[in-house]
């Protein structure tokens, strides 16, 4: 079975317990305004482009297939309407220009990866943990992944938004040593708001889910969004509810990396120019958390 | 500097903490200046203390060339330099003097370091075509068994020198220069007693008084007699190694934790000594001269070494927090708190110690040669990259290099001139039949230094702590018990992504021919499409990446040589050459001798550091990814081929990351890792320092094996670190 991958990151040490390799799967079925992944978001792969690094060759203009690239007068210009994420361009851009974002793997060419590391999760308790984007939304690509980790002895987690239907939870939980959810905002229609969606699925999920295995809850830290007692207050004291294996809590600072990635998508970013606080500003919301009644309480 | 009296109030608070914390004060100091005089600039801390401006030393050559060599130049021209010698007490330390001066810096050595007498001529044809670093007329690099010199003290040695004479008529060349060589050593106690003293008389601090008066006693005590405590050890430790580098930079150690130990002990049975008292020593030893030692690993019958004086030798460097170079030997039944300690002062401290060998590879490794288990383990980590038996043998290891990139070149051009039918198989045929011609020249360049060194610069302190010289009235470089011979290739990276890229975009993908590619190399990509065809090479999928075509390429490239540098032995019986892969801080040297590469590399551009890939190696540059490659190509006989690596100061953050960096360790062992080098290093702050070295005077790096304050680096040594942060 063939699946579309971002990325593959080994020697990943905040995705788990352990040393681990997280597979980022392509696509996600929220759209948060703070997303600072957004080269994820659709499941087809995407052209990044990063003119600053063209050498104007203009080998990618020969080589698109549907016509979507023109000398412009500031250099390689995309038509997106036309672009079909083929990548026959980026294949002749050495320069980083033009990135391929997505990339169609087999099964047994990420285990071939995975399997790289088998030492090192043996000897650290660590494994392999599916990511995103949101990885349910390839769903079968993803439960037969974990299958080919089970049958090597490698254990693994699973790190999603819980909002596919509970039928894809079903499938998958028998195959993960671990589950990792985030809880981004707690008032449902705040939710739709900034993430598209509401969340009572995720709410329900996180309530079945927390009875089948260990797990960990993770949330956004975003400015303007949840960065208050309150709104953390309300997300701890839900997960302290869930009971269960809570392996920990954690609170995850606002990551601004993402902005070069809109732009060279040419797509809008809600959260431009955004910093997060000082780390020393996420202890309160930490100790909200803590007041919730959550024992273990991190801050990443 | 000078010799500093009441500075400090008669009331003030002297607890040992408090005096460290005034050492390292001064040693700041002291950096700031040396970072400024080129002797000091570019190399290991060393410990030492610049020199004051209204000596310097006149030589007494011995040869028309206005230098001096052999026997009698070497030890005349030291003990005149240490009976000369300036000195240096502090009076806060628990120990006399600090060395200034490394005889083969000085002026006369400069162009002159090989006696001209014994001219190789004949040799330099194949080492400037292969770019061969032949260690010809190479010192140190071995490691002496200072168990020789604690036994016997200097009293001892002079008589073990005396004893042998008699029994060696004929060599009074090497007896008299080894008796001189003490003889000059003692003269500079004597001296460092007699200021002890005067310094003590005018002292007000009670404390610091007393010190000096237990200096002048220790060293009274010491100057015949071998050591009986374990203050009276460490200075003895610091005298020898003060002489040796003064002589010619020697700079290895030996296992801190096991032949110190026995001093302390002692001492705390009989009440001599508290442990407090005695971390203070260590952290003074340290500071002394960050030597290369090594602690932990398993003794020669397979016993843990790992003691509570192994955890207190870490706590005096922590005490210190300065440049530092000992190293951890990592079994597979390691005290995992022991481990975990030692990666948790790596990430508190950021200075680049301890580092991490590995017990299991080294020791298979070494055992293939012929050599048991039990010497195996005696093997210890005691340089930049290298292991040595104290004592038992004679090295050159980091002294001998192959540039690869090189002799890659040679075979290109070969190939390309031939002309008919190119493929990366018949690149490989001449690449390989070149390393083999290298090879064969470097093994030779060796024997030549074998055949001359004692010549040119007999080893006249190692030589006291080794087993065979004094014995037989030779040079160690003709007594050693055993002659394991380093040469070690570099550019592994640079020809295994030459060889990937071809085979890849060339062979493979028919992007380009050989003859277009070639011109591109010649005219170093500045032809129309140049750069594009540069950057297509260097996108390949590279050495580090994991399993690639060039990790392929590398493995291959490291059995070949592996195989060319022990068949070299044949040629040379008794000789045993050990293949390993380090270039020290020869990657901009070496880099300076190739044109452009096929891995998109430009002409001139430094080769890669050591085993490590080029930078860039892999989007999410994984160590586990990089790790593997370089256990993959290890040269197999005990010699190195080291893991280098440069971390963010968060990822060892908390005891969970803690332990995740120690499995990490544990499993690269396991993998067959021989040597690992860290480097904690904030990304930020070192491009600021890159900018101002002078803002960040108690910045340590582990530059190659060594570490080094930034301060005191070139801008040339600083792109060395700073580029390993930025394209990683």
């Amino acid at each position: 079975m063939k699946g579309i991958v971002t990325e593959i990151e080994r020697f990943s040490l905040r995705d788990g317990p352990g040393i681990r390799t997280t597979v980022f799967l392509k696509g996600c079925n929220m759209r948060c305004k703070w997303c600072h992944n957004p080269e994820t978001l659709q499941v087809a792969p995407q052209l990044l482009h990063y003119p600053e690094k063209c050498l104007g060759c203009g080998a990618c203009l020969a080589a698109c297939p549907n016509g979507a690239l023109s000398a412009g007068e500031h250099g390689v210009q995309i038509d997106r309407e036309k672009c079909r994420g083929c990548g026959t361009c980026a294949d002749q851009c050495f320069s980083g220009a033009l990135v391929l974002s997505g990339k169609e793997m087999d099964t047994e060419e990420v285990m071939a990866e995975i399997l790289q590391d088998l030492p090192y999760y043996r000897n650290s308790g660590g494994g392999v943990t599916l990511s995103g984007g949101e990885a349910t939304c390839q769903p079968d690509f993803a439960l037969e992944l974990l299958r080919a980790c089970r049958r090597q002895g490698i254990p693994t987690a699973l790190e999603t938004n819980l909002l596919a239907p509970w039928a894809v939870y079903e499938k998958l939980l028998p195959e993960l040593d671990l589950l990792m959810f985030d809880v981004k905002v707690y008032d449902e229609e705040k939710h739709k708001r900034w993430t598209g969606v509401s969340n009572r699925a995720i709410l329900e999920n996180a309530r079945r889910a927390a009875e089948s295995l260990p797990y960990l809850v993770r949330t956004p830290v975003i400015p303007g969004v949840n960065d208050t007692a309150e709104e953390i207050g309300a997300i701890a004291g839900f997960v302290h509810s869930l009971g269960g294996d809570l392996q920990y809590y954690e609170l995850l600072r606002f990551n601004p990396l993402g902005e070069g990635k809109y732009t060279a998508l040419d797509m809008a970013n809600d959260f431009a120019g955004v910093r997060p606080g000082p780390e020393a500003d996420t202890e309160p919301l930490a100790q909200a958390a803590r007041e919730a009644g959550l024992a273990q309480v991190r801050i990443g | 500097m000078e010799n500093r009296v009441n500075v400090f109030p008669p009331e003030t608070a002297m607890g040992y903490r408090e005096r460290i914390r005034i050492l390292r004060e001064r040693k700041l100091e002291a950096t700031q200046v040396k970072s400024k005089i080129k002797e000091y600039q570019d190399g290991d801390d060393y410990g030492s203390v610049p020199a004051p401006e209204d000596y310097h030393f006149q030589c007494e050559p011995n040869h028309d060339n206005g230098s001096w060599y052999g026997y009698e130049g070497w030890s005349r021209n030291f003990y005149k330099l240490m009976s000369e010698h300036p000195v240096y007490i502090d009076s806060v330390d628990a120990f006399s003097c600090r060395w200034m001066y490394c005889m083969v810096w000085f002026d006369e050595k400069k162009g002159a370091a090989w006696n001209p007498d014994f001219p190789y001529d004949h040799l330099k044809a194949a080492q400037e075509k292969y770019g061969i670093v032949p260690g010809i007329g190479a010192d140190a690099h071995f490691a002496g068994d200072y168990e020789i010199g604690l036994e016997l003290g200097w009293g001892g040695l002079l008589a073990k020198l005396e004893e042998y004479r008699r029994k060696n008529p004929g060599h009074d060349a090497f007896y008299d220069g080894e008796a001189l060589v003490i003889r000059g050593i003692q003269n500079w106690m004597k001296h460092a007693i007699a200021e002890a003293r005067r310094l003590a008389e005018a002292e007000r601090h009670p404390v610091l008084r007393q010190n000096l008066l237990d200096m002048a006693e220790v060293n009274e005590h010491i100057l015949e007699a071998p050591p009986a405590t374990l203050r009276e050890a460490c200075q003895w430790v610091c005298w020898f190694n003060m002489a040796s580098r003064t002589y010619n930079r020697d700079g290895a150690g030996f296992q801190l934790d096991q032949l110190l130990k026995t001093y302390y002990d002692r001492d705390l049975a009989a009440g001599r000594v508290t442990r407090e008292e005695a971390v203070f020593y260590l952290a003074c030893l340290l500071l002394n001269d960050p030597h290369y030692y090594q602690i932990g690993g398993l003794d020669e019958a397979g016993n843990s070494l790992i003691s509570e004086f192994s955890y207190m030798v870490l706590e005096a460097a922590d005490l210190l927090n300065s440049a530092c170079n000992i190293t951890v030997r990592v079994d597979k039944d390691i005290d995992r708190a022991f481990l975990h300690k030692a990666v948790d002062y790596l990430f508190k401290n950021k200075n680049g110690w301890p580092r991490f060998s590995g017990d299991d590879a080294l020791s298979k490794g070494f055992m293939r040669l012929g050599y048991s288990q039990e010497l195996a383990r005696k093997r210890i980590a005691v340089g930049c990259h290298w292991m040595s038996l104290p004592g038992l043998e004679y090295t050159l290891n980091d002294c001998v290099k192959i540039n690869g990139a090189k002799v890659f070149e040679v075979a290109l051009d070969d190939m390309m001139a031939q002309g008919g039918a190119f493929s990366t198989q018949r690149l490989w045929e001449l690449f390989d039949y070149h390393m083999g011609q290298a090879v064969a020249a470097t093994a030779e360049g060796i024997a030549f230094h074998l055949e001359h060194q004692e010549d040119n610069e007999p080893e006249l302190l190692l030589n006291l702590l080794s087993h065979g010289p004094v014995e037989t009235g030779l040079d160690v470089t003709k007594s050693a018990k055993y002659f394991n011979l380093c040469i070690d290739g570099t550019a592994i990276a640079t020809v295994a992504d030459s060889f990937g890229a071809l085979e890849q975009r060339v062979e493979r993908e028919g992007r380009i021919s050989w003859e277009e590619l070639y011109r591109h190399l010649k005219s170093d990509f500045q032809e129309p499409g140049g750069e594009r065809v540069r950057q297509m090479l260097q996108a390949s999928n590279r050495y580090g990446g994991g399993d690639t075509l060039s990790d392929h390429w590398a493995v291959k490239i490291s059995r070949a040589f592996s195989q060319q540098v022990r068949d070299a032995s044949k040629s040379y019986p008794g000789y045993q050459f050990i293949p390993g892969w380090f270039s020290w801080s020869n990657t901009i040297q070496l880099g300076k001798q190739v044109g452009a590469t096929p891995n998109g590399r430009r002409a001139y551009e430094p080769i890669n550091h050591g085993a490590n890939p080029h930078p860039g190696f892999r989007k999410d540059g994984a160590l586990t990814a990089m790790t593997n490659s370089i256990c993959a190509i290890q040269p197999g006989y005990g010699n190195t081929a080291p893991v280098q690596l440069e971390l963010d100061p968060g990822m060892g953050r908390g005891e969970e990351a803690v332990q995740k960096i120690a499995d990490y360790i544990l499993t690269l062992m396991e993998l067959g890792g021989t040597l690992l080098n860290i480097n904690i290093i904030d990304g930020q702050k070192i491009l600021e320092a890159d900018k101002d070295p002078s803002k960040y005077p108690d910045l340590v790096v582990r530059v190659t094996g060594f570490t080094a304050y930034f301060c005191a680096l070139t801008p040339e040594f600083r792109k060395l670190v700073v580029d390993r942060i930025l394209l990683k």
